[in-house]
């Protein structure tokens, strides 16, 4: 009864907004706002719901961009360079978002804190830089849990021969020891390996990042010097390495990011995947994924000192440039409001919004998929340990230098000290470049 | 007293003039000004933060740059020469055929109409080490049982993305020695027939050295597009791992566009066309030597 009780709740403070919504008819008649999006399929569910902000406000929104996040990104720092910052609403990340120094407002001075306290605060944290709320989160939020195939622990005879091994009984994996040892395990080079990590470029960064501060280290301190080249550091890059010299990851590892690793999971051959939330459905899916029917979900499992839990969002941001920001503000809130959340996250995204969090899990309840229902409630609980990347303009280019150097360490090239020693020296430079210190 | 005029040839090409300092010049200026600064595209005001030659000290002292300086220099010189052999190879085999010619000449320039981006896709998905089709077919028919790292390992990545570029471009030299074989004079091949030389014979003395100045003019064009590969090597390895794709221009291209320093860029940028003008001056001094081996005006 209860469950029904609280999506009436929250449907009917829906239908308030929407009447809010509709008590502001024409309040915006001829104007026009520009806006730069992230471009996709799983993204044009919301902007179907454009067009009833127009028909409720009178005002138009031209889309002049729809690109991917890396590609708006090269985009919006040539419009800073341009000085052709007048358009008003822009997609952003959370990893992006430090970036892009003067661009856009900060919100907290435009919003009431009644606008924001419905939002799950460490979104509104993550969005937050030096202070300033610089976007309002969308309900694009990711953050990894772990998918296995469940197949590998029905076998009785595997689990006795695991346990004879290891003295400890084979169970989904609750830290990263165990996923190490069941992945060494499990591979069987090369039809099947125990896991796959993402081996280049941002991604590998963020992987380390996570699993440094699982081991109790930190990427920058409170000065934003460098300090990931420490005990805890050297443990979390070890586990990358003795992975890969064992073989039980995919010898191409290094070269894959998101889209290789879905698709090499979907294929059947890898154990253990810590992935986003956006491949639960394509890989239980059984038109295209051999895994499917086989899929569990369980946390991310923890380091030696707290669990992993590297996360980011997607939101809009409003440029100090826009001519009428009081229109922007409105797109930007009915973008990211309740009604719209519920609708963008029924495509299998994660809410920003703690009251649809709540709904989607008691409408998955209500449904047969108890799949959706085990990876709702996974990465509801995932989300309680999810941190951000360090708040500066410089992540992205610290994560150019430091990702060689850790190919380097994985790849044998180097020793996990050598690598992190030199990708330590190379972000000091940077930051003594930029008059940190 | 009468006003000078400016001669009428300078009127006529003036407007010219104007279009290539417009499109040309003046963005070589700026890039070669911003080269100086610490210019970054997020940071607009740093244009005009002037550094000196901090920006070229920094590169010429990086053993990073100097060993994507390498690596191009080799993937340039592996990538012509394979093209050209290639190139050569293939146009003397079509210049025999008799019937088709035209259908197959079609055919033969299909890789190039690709988008390099898309190469680069094709390439990666048919060398992936977990589910490309390389290690599918060598493991399937029982060649191997290894998953190759074909993107990973230092040797095969490099041999990766040459033959993406060879398997896309090696049809410019087709078409470019192709059409020198057609416009090729028959008397001199009758002439060594009846004098009794071999197939091998005229083709060293007559067919090739004819061939030469078409074969340095496909060089030149292609030097200048290899030296700037960067899609495909971009697309199939991003210029790892740990470097060991890494050229010039995915190292520029990450510099410039992604860590957004414009000015650090640049530097790079100009130290690089020293590359693409030894090159060039050296295919060009080929071609004149070839052409006046020939007879003709060098």
């Amino acid at each position: 009864m209860r469950k029904y009780t609280k999506i009436s709740a929250l449907m009917a403070s829906v239908a308030v907004v929407a009447l809010t919504g509709a008590a502001n008819a024409g309040q915006f008649d001829g104007v026009t706002i520009e806006a730069k999006l992230i471009g996709g399929q799983q993204y044009e569910a919301l902007y179907a719901r454009i067009a009833d902000w127009e028909t409720s406000t009178g005002a138009k929104v031209k889309i002049i961009s729809k690109k991917s996040h890396f590609e708006i990104d090269k985009e919006i720092k040539s419009d800073m360079a341009a000085g052709t910052t007048k358009w008003c609403v822009g997609s952003n990340h959370s990893s992006f978002a430090a970036q892009y120094e003067g661009l856009y407002v900060d919100l907290n001075k435009l919003l009431d804190k009644k606008d924001i306290a419905g939002f799950v605060p460490a979104n509104i944290s993550a969005s937050t830089i030096k202070g300033e709320l610089l976007m309002l989160p969308r309900a694009q939020f990711d953050v990894s849990a772990m998918y296995y195939l469940k197949s590998n622990y029905t076998n009785a005879e595997k689990s006795a021969a695991f346990k004879a091994k290891h003295g400890y009984e084979l169970a989904p994996p609750k830290t990263w020891t165990e996923v190490k040892d069941q992945a060494i395990f499990f591979s069987d080079p090369p039809n099947f390996y125990g896991t796959q990590f993402a081996g280049k470029d941002e991604a590998i960064v963020g992987r380390f990042y996570e699993m440094l501060v699982a081991e109790g280290g930190q990427y920058i301190d409170d000065k934003s010097m460098p300090v990931f080249n420490s005990e805890a550091g050297q443990r979390a890059l070890q586990w990358f390495v003795d992975l890969y010299t064992a073989k039980a990851v995919p010898a191409g590892t290094t070269s894959y990011v998101w889209d290789d690793l879905g698709q090499g999971f979907a294929s059947g051959t890898i154990a253990l995947n810590l992935d986003w939330p956006g491949w639960a459905g394509f890989f239980n899916d059984p038109k295209q994924s051999k895994a499917a029917g086989n899929v569990g979900v369980i946390i991310q499992p923890m380091g030696s000192d707290s669990s992993t839990g590297w996360s980011g969002h997607h939101g809009f941001s409003i440029t100090n440039d826009c001519a009428n920001k009081d229109a922007a503000l409105s797109l930007v809130k009915h973008l990211t409001s309740e009604e719209s959340q519920l609708v963008e996250s029924k495509g299998g995204s994660l809410p920003t919004r703690t009251a649809v969090w709540v709904a989607n899990i008691e409408i998955a309840e209500k449904g047969d998929d108890a799949f959706r229902t085990e990876v709702l409630r996974t990465f509801a609980e995932a989300a309680k340990y999810a941190f951000a990347v360090p708040p500066i303009p410089e992540w992205t280019e610290t994560t150019n230098l430091v990702f060689p150097e850790l190919q380097a360490a994985i790849l044998g090239d180097k020793t996990v000290k050598e690598a992190l020693d030199d990708a330590q020296a190379a972000v000091d430079e940077l930051m003594k470049e930029n008059g940190y210190y | 007293m009468t006003k000078r005029r400016l001669p009428e040839w300078f009127i006529l090409v003036l407007p010219a003039i104007i279009v290539i300092a417009l499109v040309v010049l003046i963005p070589l200026i700026f890039s070669l000004y911003s080269s100086f600064t610490s210019y970054k595209l997020t940071k607009p005001a740093s244009l005009w933060n002037w550094i000196g030659t901090y920006n070229y000290e920094k590169i010429l002292s990086d053993s990073k740059f100097w060993w994507a300086f390498l690596r191009t220099v080799i993937f340039l010189t592996i990538v012509l020469n394979v093209e050209m052999l290639l190139g050569l190879a293939i146009a003397l085999m079509m210049n025999k055929v008799t019937w088709g010619q035209r259908t197959l000449r079609t055919i033969i320039m299909f890789p190039m109409m690709f988008s390099p981006i898309l190469v680069g896709f094709q390439f990666k998905f048919i060398f992936n080490d977990n589910i490309g089709l390389v290690n599918n077919i060598l493991q399937s028919t029982g060649i191997s049982n290894t998953a190759f790292p074909w993107l990973v390992d230092a040797n095969l990545a490099m041999f990766s993305i040459m033959f993406a570029e060879v398997w896309m471009s090696t049809s410019v030299f087709t078409i470019l020695i192709l059409a020198g074989l057609f416009a090729m004079p028959r008397d001199p091949l009758e002439a060594a027939k009846v004098d009794g030389c071999t197939p091998y014979q005229s083709f060293k003395h007559i067919t090739l050295p004819f061939l030469m100045p078409f074969i340095y003019i496909a060089m030149t064009i292609r030097s200048l597009d290899v030296a700037r590969a960067f899609d495909i090597v971009q697309i199939m390895t991003g210029g790892g791992p740990a470097r060991r794709t890494e050229l010039l221009w995915t190292l520029m291209g990450r510099t410039g566009y992604v860590d957004a320093r414009m000015g650090l860029a640049n530097a790079m940028g100009y130290v690089a066309i020293i590359l693409s003008i030894i090159f060039t001056v050296y295919f060009f001094k080929k071609l004149s030597a070839a052409r006046a081996g020939l007879g003709m005006e060098a």
